[in-house]
């Protein structure tokens, strides 16, 4: 990356020759430009942003499936949305309630950064720094340092702190940074169609067209829960579709994001294939049985878990390399009972007593079994 | 226990939450206990309600597939004095006369008349009669509700059964009623019933969405080979008289709790009993791959940097105590000789004294991380 500082090695020729000044700028209005020409908004959650590999792309359509049983899919959206507000994007949500403008009420007000989190974040910053001067030790073939993201440099910290917030879901967002802010709500329970909501996404997408290199203001969507059961479009399948598709055209060619979430289970298979092949980034909620002990007993942490989020599909329009992700499936935590984090699930220690190890000795002596020469 | 659910509906409401709802789902083969869970549930509730435990102070039943004495009938077995029925329950009957047919047949023949209303004497049934109508069935429930008591108090809403309704409306009428009703301020909770084998799959799952719990009445056994072997009658037998109750609360934690019990049919009565087998088939689908933590905590390092490993010299001037697991460390030296020399990597100068059978042992280095990329190669100089 040419972006890599004082690394001559990164220089690779096959590199698009990306000038950075924008970096800081960039900071202020919430937008992050990534290799290849992206460009990325921040999810609300640091953790998901650092999965997908900087955050949401601009021009795509994210896609959130619902499970019926837990409501964290909500919580994913208010992150979503309060760092909308928090980095005064335009916002346009709709939901399938009568009132969505009480929604907004319970959008999370960022973590004033206190001491403790500063620590945090230096500590995670200094590991990934030290692990970076390593590197310079360590004889690296040059074409793979192009594929070192930048994220993990010290003095990007203060960047990366303004473009992505932790969130506080216990403290609502203050008044005053809804009010002054461009959000407008639509409600699309008592609608007959969904036009009237194309009709509303594409003024409002008109107004933020994607020039290259031009003014990096960043509109975000989210639209919550769109085939809801009580919506009486609920039944017009194929609308749902059309429309689905009409937003993406609308939003691939403009400079915002959407940010969809449905219950999947109630479409039939066919649809919800469909829906899921239209969405760029896919991502589904996933409930944690309470109280079950087999879990406890596999899995670390399992006490602090609200419950599992899979990451299906990553974004990927400007290149052909694909994102290949460590882990799909990640635990969705509240760290402190207010801010959400992701991580990965980890096999508890197994008491050395129990299953697996015989398991491993009785597949051992089967394989012995059958190596009769 | 089906107290669990009953409970949850009681205590109803909180402030700025919409009510809970609870979803039955039974299916054709156990159809007849699916109707008695839901009896039970009403006649539970109605008790606690006539108690004055509830939140609510009466109970409204949308009767479509029963006549409402047969509730009335089951709620008195159940202990429920006349005063009580009238002063908490009221049934909005849907049953005799849903599209209105035979007050129109009634009309046509007594013309003359001045034609009543086909009522009957009972005060707290009403008869209704446009069940096309939505709309009309939500004011309805909503004006039965409000007439329990002076003033704004709670009531609660039992739907039965959803299945029926659905021949008359809608999907997403019903679920905006059922919303409606969540929503509204003087209901606390709501619990119907729907047949899952009845409708498109999507269709139960869409009511579950706007359940707070969903309890699931499956057949006990189910029949491998549904309708091959007609003489077959002891699997429905047995299916008609007992049956797998099993309960998925959400709770507030944002996890779902499982609950199972058996559920069957004495005299004329419904009794639930703790399931002995509970079913792990269940948890099995939700385990996800899960990785090993290999990371290390500091305690962790510090620890294995003590671990005393056997064919080591401890570097601190004792004779080698070699360590083979059987015997304690003193005898172990004197048995050197009987070890055998199979791991010998470099030959290091042992302190004691003994010519054969030496092991000599080089611990790897500790800098180095367990399976870590590095070509054994890079070493050498070519």
């Amino acid at each position: 990356m040419a972006a890599a500082g004082g690394r001559t090695l990164g220089r690779s020729s096959f590199s698009r020759a990306t000038s950075n000044p924008v970096a800081s700028s960039s900071g202020a209005s919430g937008v992050k430009i990534g290799p290849n020409g992206a460009a990325f908004v921040s999810s609300g959650i640091p953790d998901l942003d650092r999965i997908l590999g900087g955050g949401f792309l601009l021009g795509s359509v994210v896609m959130i499936m619902e499970d019926a049983d837990v409501p964290h899919h909500l919580l994913l959206l208010r992150c979503f949305m309060s760092q909308g507000v928090v980095h005064k994007q335009p916002l346009l949500f709709s939901g399938a309630m009568k009132e969505p403008r009480l929604f907004l009420g319970t959008l999370p007000a960022p973590v004033s950064s206190s001491k403790e989190d500063g620590r945090y974040r230096a500590m995670g910053a200094a590991a990934s720094s030290d692990g970076q001067a390593n590197d310079e030790g360590l004889r690296i073939a040059w074409q793979y340092k192009k594929y070192f993201g930048d994220d993990s440099r010290a003095e990007h910290k203060d960047n990366k702190q303004e473009f992505s917030n932790d969130f506080d879901l216990r403290k609502p967002l203050e008044r005053h940074l809804l009010n002054g802010q461009n959000i407008e709500c639509v409600s699309i329970q008592d609608a007959d169609t969904l036009s009237g909501l194309q009709d509303c996404c594409t003024s409002f997408l008109s107004k933020l067209p994607r020039k290259d290199g031009g003014s990096l203001t960043a509109g975000r969507i989210a639209i919550q829960s769109l085939c809801a059961p009580q919506c009486r479009y609920f039944e017009k399948d194929w609308d749902m579709v059309s429309f689905i598709r009409s937003l993406k055209a609308m939003v691939r060619s403009s400079n915002s994001v959407a940010v969809i979430t449905f219950p999947s289970t109630v479409l039939s298979n066919s649809f919800c294939k469909r829906w899921q092949h239209l969405a760029d980034t896919l991502l589904s909620i996933k409930a944690i049985p309470d109280e079950d002990k087999d879990l406890a007993k596999l899995l670390t942490g399992y006490q602090d878990m609200v419950g599992f989020l899979r990451v299906h599909k990553v974004a990927q329009t400007n290149s052909q390399v694909p994102v290949i992700l460590e882990a799909s499936t990640l635990s969705l935590k509240l760290r402190k009972r207010r801010s959400l984090v992701l991580e990965r699930l980890n096999q508890a220690p197994v008491d050395g007593s129990s299953g697996p190890s015989s398991a491993a000795s009785s597949s051992c002596s089967s394989q012995g079994s059958q190596l009769d020469f | 226990m089906a107290e669990a659910v009953v409970r949850c509906l009681r205590d109803g409401r909180l402030d700025g939450e919409h009510a809970p709802a609870l979803a039955v789902e039974g299916s054709l083969q156990c159809c007849p206990l699916a109707a008695g869970a839901m009896l039970h549930i009403a006649a539970a509730f109605a008790s606690q309600v006539a108690a004055g435990k509830a939140q609510a102070r009466g109970l409204v039943v949308v009767a479509f597939d029963r006549s409402p004495l047969v509730y009335l009938e089951f709620m008195r077995r159940r202990s429920l004095d006349t005063n009580a029925l009238d002063r908490c329950v009221r049934i909005l009957d849907c049953y005799s006369d849903p599209l209105g047919w035979k007050q129109k047949i009634q009309n046509q023949q007594h013309q003359g008349n001045s034609a009543k209303q086909f009522s009957t004497n009972k005060e707290n049934i009403t008869v209704y009669r446009s069940v096309k109508d939505v709309t009309k069935l939500m004011s309805s429930v909503t004006e039965l509700g409000g007439g329990f008591e002076e003033g704004k108090k709670y009531f609660s809403v039992a739907v039965d059964s959803i299945s029926s309704m659905l021949r008359h409306a809608s999907v997403p009428s019903i679920s905006g009623l059922l919303t409606n009703l969540r929503s509204h301020e003087q209901v606390s909770s709501i619990f119907w019933m729907i047949h899952s084998d009845l409708h498109e799959p999507k269709v139960p799952r869409a009511f579950e969405c706007l359940s707070t719990m969903v309890a699931c009445v499956e057949p006990a056994l189910v029949d491998p080979v549904c309708g091959e072997s007609p003489g077959n009658l002891s699997v429905l037998e047995q299916n008609y008289s007992k049956a797998k109750f099993i309960v998925r609360l959400k709770r507030r934690n944002g996890r779902v709790k499982h609950l199972y019990e058996d559920l069957y049919i004495e005299g004329n009565d419904i009794k639930f009993d703790s399931a002995p087998s509970v079913s792990i088939e269940v948890n099995q689908s939700l385990v996800p791959k899960a990785q090993f933590n290999l990371e290390l905590s500091e305690k962790e390092r510090s620890d294995r940097a003590n671990v005393v490993l056997p064919f080591e010299h401890q570097g601190n001037g004792e004779p080698i105590r070699i360590y083979d697991g059987r015997r304690s460390l003193p005898e172990a030296q004197r048995d050197l000789s009987l070890t055998a020399p199979a791991l010998v990597d470099e030959i290091k100068a042992p302190k004691s004294g003994t010519a054969k059978g030496e092991i000599h042992y080089f611990r790897d280095s500790d800098d180095e991380q367990p399976d870590s990329d590095e070509d054994p190669d890079d070493d050498l100089d070519i």
